[in-house]
């Protein structure tokens, strides 16, 4: 026999009905309210984390061996170029190495900071070669062309590289913790959301400019090796 | 197919191998492996899981004693163009990856083995066994790390590799033409690792679209029938197949063009007569 | 309130939310797959300026002239160099492998001295001292000629050192490895009375009889014959070989002459006959220079008739008379011998007899012919002053070959050689019978070897002063003696050495200067590189400005006598293949393939990787044979079985080639090594071990090309 039979039976299914869902419904008001605000809490801390706490997590902050003023450099040099120049054979020389540095800086330093004393004690007095962390480093398999943007575009070095020209000092490294990378070339936006076009450097970045200014992403050879 | 950025020039970029001069020294094998980074293992006789972009093969005419012949056939990756040079080519239809792509600026395949994960529909698409799958990470035994190419990424295992007729040497010379402000590069500029190492100068490479390129003269392709060639000398492997590829065989031997493709009995002389 | 399961529920579906609407789901995908692409283990070859160094190669004696691509200053690529006399842009895998020779895996770290069974590293200067105080008191106790020296090539500044070293110390066993190059010099000598090197002006030839030479399988200087032969068939140039298995070169031969192996001479004095019968000499050159012209006339028309040569050498009479006709009718006809590589001495009767022929047209030092060049006189060494050990020494002769010197020592008795000094040779490896060998190495108490590498017969050596590999070095290469033209290549180091390694120049110098009174005053040098600038004298300039110099540009004498007595006085007096043809009813005959080195120099793991499956599977090796002669000896493809000759005998596996004579076994040279390196040793058989030697009588040398050999099953 069935509940319902049951209570039929004893003639007050009605009554005892009506009392019951009441009843029921006060104790479920009160628990979705609580469920609401669970909810809410969980949302809020996991959101937050996700968008404050994530980023210092994944990301580990690292110090370049000694600052670097590139605005004096530039002012110093003239240009970007001075230092970082394309070869005669088209590639790009990149990041200068010491023999560059010591084509200036001998083993006295030339200023008075401690950056530069740094240097020459560290680096040119022992010939080593400064292991600088290098913000726009792209991973092994992609082939990119400084001479085909510079020059066959005739693009600018800020367009890329914003204004790190003007800097008077070097901004932490933020090496993400999984795959090795620069931050910079996710972004300094988490989301991946740019304000300029320099702000990221993944393969989509270079595919959405690409198709802009040339009308396709380009082949897979153009930009891996 | 997707529109492809140019970028200016375009170009197809081929081979022509003469047969005749191939002495099958291994001078291109070689060449290709220290050129593109390819990895070696202690042992090699297992010619299924040895990786070689450029494979010599040996051929032999089936006669006997004294009659018997032998020609040595090297062989990269093709670059099939597919039909009227659209990239639909054999692999590259088939990668669910999108890690082999076909350049319509240069004519060549691409292969980006960090996209690859591995499922091997290409080696079993490619009807000319050009493409090798990773089984085992590569090593490069005691100091040999030092002498690898940072113009080639080293592989990993569970990818597949390729010849790619030496990319990363026309990458840099674009950037020299682009450097010095030129549209085009020299026919010089461009050539593959094998091509510069053949002590026989057998082989050939150069822009297929230009007359004044030697491999050009050398097999003078038919632009109206998918770049078959006019010379009667040169051939393709199969050709048949229709997968238009841009590596062309010369050979004064006619057992060894017919060892080109399969060929039904009296099919041979058939297509002969035809195309003379 | 009461916390229950809709809290939960909302407590995990805010999260969901939460998680969905910030970034670490979607960053942590994408880093995710970064991360799998970017294995640490995967290495990341480090950029920079790319620079091209030259320098010259001398894995062989070819010495082409290598361009050397690096990167940031590290080597990466090797090709060969535009414009080299030698070799023009082409390059060989071996050349190209360099890198692979450069960071071995069987490279000597440091001076090694034998310790009981196992090597100790020791010191520059212990090793140096030890090997002059140990030398010094075998000089001192008059045991002076009781040292040897190998080296492995002849020629050039550090060949020299060691044989200055030998003269000053007083002993006259200063032997180097013989080669093709050393059976025509003999040839020169008795048929020209000329201490002449002969080199063949293929490049201008216009018909080509190759009496089994390896022209693309190595012969001479390698990449440059490969030249020739491709230019030859721009040019319609004819190449015929004469070989009993269809190597590479036969393939590429406009025509194969299948003739049994060791008849090359009977053919080649048919051939004579039918010239000299049918008058198809060059009379103008034969009438005015030739002696024993009418004696050889003789002798080859009647005992070298065409139908008396066919069974011996299996060409048909009317296919001697048409090879001879078309020689002797070609514009500029030359012929060559040295079989394969031509790395061995041959039998000096075949030698001379190919050279017969080149003599009947009238082709030497003419155009497109044979060129007697004086050997190479460009360096200039100071005079030496010797002592009276030094003369007594001087008065003695070396034995007749190095074969001689080993049979010497592994006769009964004390070793009559107590130190042996091996420089670029690879003895316990390249010599037949090879197992003999090593047990001569045994009885020699004092091995000094000068290896790259931790080679055959390193390993047999007492002490080890490891050199510096030819990218690392400087060194004076004359090429090949073969060529027309000689060209001297200067290798110079484009790599600082990788190991705590000496130039085999500077060791030679600094052991003798370490040495008393005698020895050190005849060498005056500070280092190898200064005394590389003096000797080479005026020639240094245009070697350290371009890296070579031609040194034979002038004409040659047209006016040559000939002298074609030497088969009147030496009939029959042939070597000989080892082993009772009713034993061994079948002919093993070792083949070079381009692919593997058979040299002292091992293979790369480069060029292993080449090697056709049909040549090595895993660790065995395979011999050729006919389809006919495996049904008649009752083998197939892929059997394995055992090879026996009256040297030993080996497990091999069965090929089946056409191309093979029937009756022959070929096998290829160069594999089964014994060094610590898996990935090139431990492959197949070293066909040595199972060459007896054969010497020439009228050399001394070994000549031995193949073996009487049989084929069991197992």
């Amino acid at each position: 026999m069935s509940e319902l039979d049951e209570k039929t039976e004893n003639g007050s299914v009605e009554s005892a009905g009506k009392g019951g869902t009441e009843e029921k419904k006060a104790k479920d008001n009160s628990g979705l309210g609580l469920g609401v605000i669970f909810f809410l809490v969980a949302f809020v801390v996991v959101f937050l984390s996700g968008w404050l706490l994530f980023p210092k997590l994944l990301y580990s902050e690292k110090e370049q061996p000694f600052n670097f003023n590139h605005d004096l450099h530039v002012y110093e040099m003239g240009s970007c170029e001075a230092c970082h120049f394309l070869r005669e054979d088209g590639s790009f020389s990149g990041i200068p190495d010491l023999y560059s540095c010591t084509q200036c800086h001998y083993e006295e330093p030339m200023g008075m900071t401690e950056d530069e004393k740094i240097f020459c004690e560290e680096y040119v007095a022992k010939g080593k070669e400064v292991p600088w962390l290098v913000y726009s480093k792209q991973p092994d398999n992609v082939f990119f062309s400084h001479a085909a943007h510079t020059e066959g575009a005739g693009m600018e070095c800020k367009t890329c590289h914003g204004s790190i020209g003007q800097s008077k000092e070097l901004p932490t490294y933020e090496e993400n913790r999984l795959t090795g990378y620069s931050r910079d070339i996710w972004g300094d936006n988490i989301w991946g959301i740019d304000k300029n076009s320099r702000d990221s450097m993944k393969m989509d970045d270079c595919a959405e400019c690409h198709e802009e200014e040339t009308g396709s992403k380009g082949a897979c050879f153009q930009c891996h090796k | 197919m997707s529109k492809q950025n140019t970028h200016g020039k375009t170009y197809k970029f081929g081979m022509a191998i003469d047969l005749d001069k191939c002495t099958g020294c291994g001078s291109c094998m070689v060449a290709c492996m220290s050129e593109n980074n390819v990895p070696f293992k202690k042992d090699e006789s297992d010619k299924k899981d040895s990786i070689t972009w450029m494979r010599v093969y040996k051929l032999t005419n089936g006669k006997s004693f004294p009659e018997t012949e032998i020609c040595y056939l090297p062989r990269p990756c093709m670059q099939c163009g597919g039909k009227g040079d659209q990239g639909h080519s054999p692999c590259v239809s088939v990668c669910p990856a999108v890690a082999t792509d076909y350049g319509h600026d240069t004519g060549i395949v691409s292969q980006i083995p960090v996209r690859c994960f591995g499922c091997r529909y290409c080696m079993a698409a490619c009807p000319y066994h050009a493409r090798y799958f990773n089984w085992w990470d590569p090593k490069w035994p005691g100091e040999m790390e030092k002498y690898l190419n940072p113009d080639v990424s080293p592989r990993m295992r569970g990818v597949v590799e390729k010849c790619s007729f030496c990319y990363h040497r026309y990458q840099a010379a674009r950037d020299k033409a682009y450097y010095e402000h030129r549209e085009e590069i020299q026919e010089q500029e461009y050539q593959t690792a094998c091509t510069q190492a053949c002590p026989a100068g057998a082989i050939a490479f150069g822009d297929l679209h230009n007359p004044s390129h030697k491999v050009h003269q050398l097999v003078k392709p038919d632009p109206h029938h998918s770049g078959k060639p006019r010379n009667p000398k040169a051939f393709r492997l199969l050709e048949r197949l229709g997968t238009n590829p841009k590596v062309y065989y010369i050979s004064e031997k006619e057992w060894v063009r017919k060892a080109g493709d399969n060929y039904l009995e009296g099919e041979w002389k058939k297509m002969n007569k035809k195309h003379g | 309130m009461k916390v229950d399961r809709r809290c939960f529920l909302g407590l995990g579906l805010g999260a969901v939310a939460g998680a969905v609407v910030s970034p670490p789901g979607m960053k942590l995908t994408d880093d995710l797959a970064i991360w799998t692409q970017n294995w640490p283990w995967t290495p990341v070859p480090k950029d920079g300026k790319v620079t091209y160094e030259q320098t010259t190669c001398s894995l062989c004696k070819g010495n082409c002239g290598l361009s050397v691509r690096k990167v940031g200053g590290r080597p990466v690529h090797i090709s060969g160099q535009e414009g080299h006399p030698v070799n023009n842009g082409g390059a060989c895998l071996h050349g190209i492998s360099g890198l692979q020779y450069l960071y071995g895996l069987t490279r000597i770290n440091a001076p090694l001295k034998k310790n009981g069974e196992t090597f100790e590293e020791i010191s520059w200067k212990e090793a140096v001292s030890h090997v002059a105080d140990k030398l010094n008191a075998m000089r001192e106790n008059g045991k002076a000629e009781k040292i040897a020296c190998i080296t492995g090539k002849e020629r050039g500044s550090i060949p020299e050192l060691f044989k200055r070293f030998m003269k000053a110390y007083g002993s006259p066993h200063y032997y180097s490895m013989p080669d093709m190059n050393t059976t025509w010099r003999t040839v020169a000598e008795k048929m020209h009375g000329e201490n002449a090197d002969i080199g063949f002006d293929l490049e201008n030839a216009t018909h080509i009889l190759s009496f089994g030479s390896g022209l693309v399988e190595g012969w001479g200087s390698p990449v440059h014959n490969f030249r020739v032969n491709a230019q030859r068939k721009d040019k319609g140039v004819k190449l015929v070989q004469v070989e009993p298995r269809l190597s590479n070169t036969a393939a590429s031969a406009d025509r194969w002459i299948p003739a049994i192996a060791g008849s090359e001479a009977d053919l080649a004095l048919s051939m004579c006959s039918v010239i000299m019968k049918e008058k198809l000499y060059d009379s103008s050159y034969l009438v005015s220079y030739d002696t024993g012209f009418s004696a050889f006339s003789g002798l080859v028309t009647t005992g070298y008739a065409p139908e008396k040569m066919e069974s011996k050498t299996g060409v048909a009479a009317s296919e001697i008379k048409t090879l001879a006709r078309e020689f002797a009718g070609a514009g500029r006809p030359l012929a060559i011998a040295g079989k394969g590589r031509g790395d061995t001495a041959g039998d000096l009767t075949e030698f001379a007899a190919v050279h017969a022929l080149n003599c009947l047209v009238g082709n030497i030092n003419a155009k497109g012919g044979v060129r007697l060049n004086a050997s190479p006189d460009y360096l200039k060494f100071p005079e030496m002053k010797l002592d009276a050990v030094a003369e007594k020494g001087a008065e003695k002769a070396p034995e007749k070959s190095i074969d001689a010197l080993m049979r010497k020592i592994s006769g009964t008795g004390q070793s009559p050689v107590q130190a042996l000094l091996m420089q670029d040779a690879n003895i316990a490896y390249t010599m037949h019978d090879t197992d003999r060998v090593k047990q001569a190495l045994k009885k020699v108490p004092f091995k000094i070897s000068f290896s790259s590498f931790m080679d055959e017969t390193a390993k047999l050596a007492d002490i080890i002063l490891p050199s510096p590999t030819f990218l690392e070095r400087y060194e004076d290469l004359p090429s090949d003696a073969s060529m027309s033209r000689q060209v001297v290549g200067l290798a110079v180091p484009v790599q600082k050495p990788v190991k705590n390694s000496m130039n085999p120049g500077d060791a030679v110098i600094r052991i003798a200067k370490a040495m008393k009174s005698g020895v050190s005053e005849n060498f005056p040098w500070k280092k190898y590189e200064d005394c590389l600038e003096s000797v080479t004298g005026k020639l240094w300039d245009p070697l350290s400005d371009k890296g070579y110099a031609v040194i034979s540009e002038k004409k040659p004498r047209k006016t040559v006598s000939a002298d074609l007595s030497f088969f009147s006085v030496n009939k029959g007096k042939r070597p000989e293949a080892a082993g009772d043809r009713t034993e061994y009813p079948m002919m093993l005959v070792p083949y070079d393939n381009m692919r593997i080195t058979s040299s002292e120099v091992t293979v790369s793991p480069f060029a292993v990787k080449t090697v056709s499956d049909e040549e090595i599977k895993g660790k065995e090796s395979f011999v050729q044979v006919n389809p006919e002669t495996a049904r008649k000896i009752g083998v197939s493809r892929g059997d394995k079985v055992k090879i026996t000759t009256p040297a030993g005998s080996a497990a091999v596996r069965i090929d089946l080639f056409e191309g093979v004579m029937p009756g022959l076994i070929g096998m290829p040279k160069g594999l089964g090594h014994t060094t610590d390196n898996p990935y090139v040793a431990g492959k197949g058989v070293n066909t040595n071990q199972l060459i007896s030697v054969s010497i020439d009588p009228n050399t001394g040398q070994d000549a031995a090309f193949g073996i009487n050999a049989k084929i069991s099953r197992v």
